[in-house]
């Protein structure tokens, strides 16, 4: 396990003022926020920042974390030889003393943190339910994110989708436990929904009802089709004479492939829309190809000669808009 | 590891939330709902908190809102701003990708 540096992650000094690291996680996690940032891996920093911020926000963890890291930096010092340099495990029995109390978000939404966090912080910082047998309480609702196929949107499926879960265990302690569960993806479902899964959340305490399991749904990136909302959309390649004669080309759709017509005298960029061929529903999007001009290339002697014939044969002028004027 | 099946809701079309079932899924106590009631950041439909039924697509919002609270110390009005802001960035990327740019 690689050891963490949460001041690193924040670009603050180690002797950084509370207020200092406020403002610092603040710009990051704004700037990082998957909600807003249009980085690739804003998802992931943002987790990091998050994870950073958690820990050395608040004072005690801050401090558990400093004491973990100097002694960390006394073994290296003490040359524990190197390639171990990167091996970080907490010292048997170093957070005795430290008691979590565990900040305002005590309620179990698991964030996922680093199995480095976990190292120091572990069950403690979880906020794992007490046992009060007397207690009756509903179980916690969950959430989890699902990659499903565009297809599955399509025509519907069952599919097994694997979680961890938190969950506890006999003697009441929070662990996580994998399970696969068997789900219909209905028809029609669009990304960014959420699935209910009623009683498949954590369990109750004493008499109460297990919580729900909700699963926020995204479609796994297509290699042909982009999705807006309902809509979807292919670009197709056509040649320069089936746009400007017309033709009848097949075109695939995550329904099958359709006959279609090609209007003559189309341009690049032209959509076509094949209404209700979009995801399905009430109402049912619509499915758009975009046409998009492909070029033959002018590899072989009969390509050229045709080229050339065909530009005998025409006086197009595609920079005609550009003449008459320097202004 | 065991499997389970069963049948499953879509939240968005399906389901209508009342306060407190709300409140459970996403995790937020109901003070803050209420103050998001106030400042439009959600709205739902019925007269008095007890008669509060969400909308579906009310959950990522409220999940959203609570996020901008606690990860970045946002207030509830300028949770309301950030949300409609980030309502107008999705409808301006699903343009730009309608246009085959995103």
């Amino acid at each position: 396990m690689k050891f963490k540096d949460y001041y690193q992650t924040l670009g603050v000094a180690r002797d950084a003022t509370p207020d200092d690291i406020k403002k610092a996680y603040r710009k990051l996690a704004r700037k990082y926020h998957p909600d807003v940032s249009k980085e690739g891996d804003a998802e992931a920093r943002f987790k990091e920042i998050g994870e950073a911020g958690e820990v050395l926000r608040d004072p005690e963890k801050r401090a558990a974390y400093d004491a973990a890291g100097s002694q960390w930096a006394r073994q290296q010092a003490a040359g524990q030889g190197p390639g171990r340099e990167q091996d970080f495990a907490p010292p048997p029995g170093w957070d005795a003393g430290y008691e979590f109390s565990g900040r305002g978000d005590a309620d179990g939404d698991a964030r996922d943190h680093s199995d480095f966090f976990e190292a120091l912080f572990g069950r403690a910082a979880r906020g794992q339910p007490r046992r009060r047998p007397e207690m009756h309480m509903a179980g916690q609702d969950h959430h989890a994110k699902v990659l499903i196929d565009l297809e599955d949107a399509y025509q519907g499926a069952q599919r097994g989708i694997s979680l961890r879960m938190p969950a506890l265990d006999d003697e009441g302690r929070g662990v996580l436990q994998e399970r696969v569960l068997d789900v219909n993806i209905p028809k029609g479902i669009r990304e960014g929904q959420h699935l209910r899964l009623a009683g498949q959340g954590g369990p109750g305490l004493g008499s109460g009802p297990a919580g729900d399991l909700y699963l926020d749904i995204a479609f796994n990136p297509h290699r042909l089709y982009r999705v807006d909302g309902r809509d979807v959309y292919l670009d197709l390649p056509v040649a320069p004479w089936e746009a400007a004669l017309g033709a009848s080309v097949s075109a695939p759709t995550p329904d099958g492939s359709v006959e279609l017509t090609i209007p003559a005298g189309s341009v690049g960029g032209r959509k076509l829309r094949l209404k209700g061929k979009g995801i399905p529903g009430n109402p049912a999007g619509d499915f758009y190809v975009v046409l998009a001009i492909a070029l033959p290339p002018s590899d072989t002697p009969k390509a050229k000669a045709a080229y050339e014939a065909f530009a005998a044969g025409s006086d197009f002028n595609p920079r005609a808009h550009l003449e008459g004027g320097t202004r | 590891m065991s499997r389970y099946q069963f049948t499953t809701e879509v939240v968005e079309e399906d389901v209508h939330l009342s306060l407190a079932e709300l409140c459970r899924a996403c995790h937020a106590p109901e003070e803050q709902v209420r103050v998001w009631v106030i400042e439009g950041v959600l709205e739902p439909v019925g007269a008095s908190p007890q008669e509060w039924r969400f909308k579906g697509p009310s959950l990522r919002r409220a999940r959203l809102a609570l996020t901008l609270t606690r990860e970045l110390d946002i207030n509830a009005p300028g949770v309301a701003l950030a949300l409609d802001l980030m309502d107008e960035i999705a409808a301006l990327r699903a343009e730009l990708r309608r246009a085959g740019e995103g």
